[in-house]
């Protein structure tokens, strides 16, 4: 009885000390759209979802769209209409993707790794295949990450007269910063 | 006088002008109209968390319809608060099912999760996002933005 117990509790310590899948619910998705002739269009997200498998290399995000915080009403208003994101009928922007190379990363050892992540980006319920740079820091039992990329709101479904008239970017800068636990 | 020979020019100058002016005044009403602050404003509902939580878990679209752009106020337990980069969130759990709810502050409420504690029980009132099943997480998250604390 003993002996299974030990090995009971051996197993679960394990399993907590060398967890592979690091989590965040408050990862920031940043969103600028902005142009010389509106500054406006821009937004971000302090309570996304992300992931990151130190043992596969796989990584993934999530936002919820309705959660993207503008200064502007009007412009809050647009991006969740049905013209735009229509975030009733899309209510999250998903990524699903992989370190292209994993050994660009050594996890067990401290330092700031830059690499590449390629993966399925779904935005308004089309998906895109996409690969951003990104930075992954080791510190210790820390781990965070951060990608800067843009996407073609076009690649998307999302179009319009703003677009055309240059008061909305049509490749917005898209910025993901995550501390893991 | 080439204005006397043509007096509709001066008055479609004047028209045009006009025009201008109220239209530039619409755009700056708009360009610089901002949130109200949360903690001013009444709640449409006042919810338990766990309550709260378990209703979207019975019925996520129902739930989403019901409290669609809400102002909410929601009490319950701080279970987390997490650090997004320089400011924190306060997460209320149910621990039956680790679903959640996640609440990011207003711009002039940002050092209220400061003055929690993980365990207390607090009010906070809140604009709805919305209730989504997590497939990272296979849990359902509860977004509130524009968040302030209930004093």
């Amino acid at each position: 009885m003993k002996k299974a117990i030990f090995i009971l509790l051996l197993v679960i310590t394990t399993g907590i000390l060398f967890a592979q899948k690091k989590t965040t619910t408050s990862a920031i998705i940043a969103f600028d759209a902005t142009t010389s002739i509106d500054a406006l269009p821009k937004a971000e997200n302090k309570t996304a979802i992300a992931a990151i498998d130190t043992k596969t290399g796989s990584v993934a995000f999530e936002a919820t769209v309705k959660n993207f915080t503008f200064a502007n009403p009007t412009m809050q208003r647009h991006f969740n209409g049905e013209n735009w994101l229509n975030s009733d009928a899309h209510p999250s922007f998903n990524f699903k993707g992989n370190i292209v190379d994993p050994s660009s990363v050594d996890f067990a050892k401290d330092g700031l790794y830059k690499t590449n992540v390629e993966g399925t980006l779904t935005v308004k319920g089309k998906e895109q295949k996409v690969t951003v740079p990104a930075t992954i820091e080791v510190k210790g039992t820390n781990l965070s990450a951060s990608a800067n990329f843009s996407i073609v709101l076009a690649d998307f479904g999302i179009t319009g007269t703003p677009i055309d008239g240059g008061k909305v970017a049509k490749a917005p800068k898209i910025t993901v910063s995550a501390d893991f636990k | 006088m080439a204005t006397q020979k043509r007096p509709w020019l001066k008055k479609m100058l004047i028209s045009v002008l006009a025009l201008a002016i109220i239209a530039a005044g619409i755009y700056w009403y708009v360009a610089t109209d901002k949130f109200s602050d949360t903690g001013d404003m009444e709640a449409s509902f006042t919810v338990n968390a766990i309550e709260f939580i378990r209703e979207f878990e019975k019925d996520e679209p129902g739930a989403n319809r019901k409290y669609k752009d809400k102002i909410i106020t929601v009490n319950g337990r701080v279970s987390e608060i997490e650090a997004a980069d320089t400011t924190m969130n306060i997460k209320m759990i149910d621990t039956t099912t680790n679903s959640f709810i996640i609440f990011a502050f207003q711009e002039q409420h940002l050092s209220e999760p400061k003055t929690v504690k993980v365990g207390d029980n607090v009010s906070i009132k809140g604009s709805f996002s919305a209730g989504i099943f997590s497939e990272i997480m296979e849990v359902v998250k509860i977004d509130f933005k524009r968040s302030a604390l209930n004093k």
